[in-house]
């Protein structure tokens, strides 16, 4: 039998303490569930006061796409930062692969992220994520996350 | 096809390099067998042989030959 470990409701301040995004490059406001090393969904809300609304655009503020990639990747690493021995570790891109923006989000829009790992070994996983806007898809990717303080114990030594 | 062939398919799929590349083929020798590169050559054995590697192991596989002695402790002739 195997035992899942679910987290539940974990404001900004926990989602913190699994890893080191910080203002302001911390996109995820309260994580709802967390299936340790399966899935996890949260959201973000984006108010008008959010930094880059003035410059993308003073006349049609919306949300960049790179940050709409950095926010369902932060929704992502809660899948396996979650892992006790992952928690707080640094982490890199190593891909993300078909990116697809299909609605603008635009100041007072909640998005609502849903994450899964499909795979974590040795410092690696794979996974997708899916974002929406009143229950419509907005944005996806998938992606290759590394934990690179794992995957170095791991690789030759010359 | 022999374990030869499924071997050096894994380094000529994961590093995307020629048969003719793989010889005197070392960890860091060319761009794409780096550390991100180390972990998906790994994963393509594992999955070709339908092994888990020993991290130790994994460790030791600095070169193309010495994957293949590696691979001998897990029964596997290349």
């Amino acid at each position: 039998m195997t035992i899942e470990l679910i987290l539940k409701n974990l404001d900004a301040i926990e989602i913190q303490k699994y890893q080191q995004n910080r203002y302001p490059c911390f996109f995820v406001d309260f994580i709802e569930e967390v299936i340790v090393g399966k899935s996890a969904k949260g959201f973000k809300n984006f108010t008008f006061n959010e930094w880059y609304f003035p410059a993308h655009f003073a006349d049609e503020p919306n949300v960049p796409g790179f940050i709409q990639i950095e926010t369902l990747t932060q929704v992502f690493l809660m899948t396996f930062l979650t892992f006790p021995e992952n928690k707080g570790k640094k982490t890199g891109f190593v891909s993300v692969n078909n990116a697809k923006f299909k609605k603008k989000i635009i100041p007072g829009n909640r998005l609502d992220i849903e994450a899964t790992l499909d795979s974590y070994n040795r410092g690696l996983a794979k996974g997708r994520v899916s974002g929406f806007l009143n229950g419509e898809l907005a944005c996806q990717i998938e992606l290759i996350v590394a934990v690179p303080d794992i995957m170095t114990q791991f690789t030759p030594k010359i | 096809m022999s374990n030869l062939d499924k071997y050096t398919k894994v380094f000529t799929e994961v590093f995307e390099i020629s048969k003719e590349q793989t010889s005197n083929l070392k960890y860091q020798s060319i761009p794409t067998w780096d550390s991100i590169g180390h972990m998906g050559l790994i994963a393509g054995l594992e999955s070709e042989f339908k092994i888990t590697l020993e991290p130790d192991d994994i460790v030791d596989l600095s070169s193309f030959e010495k994957g293949k002695e590696i691979l001998q402790k897990y029964k596997i002739e290349i």
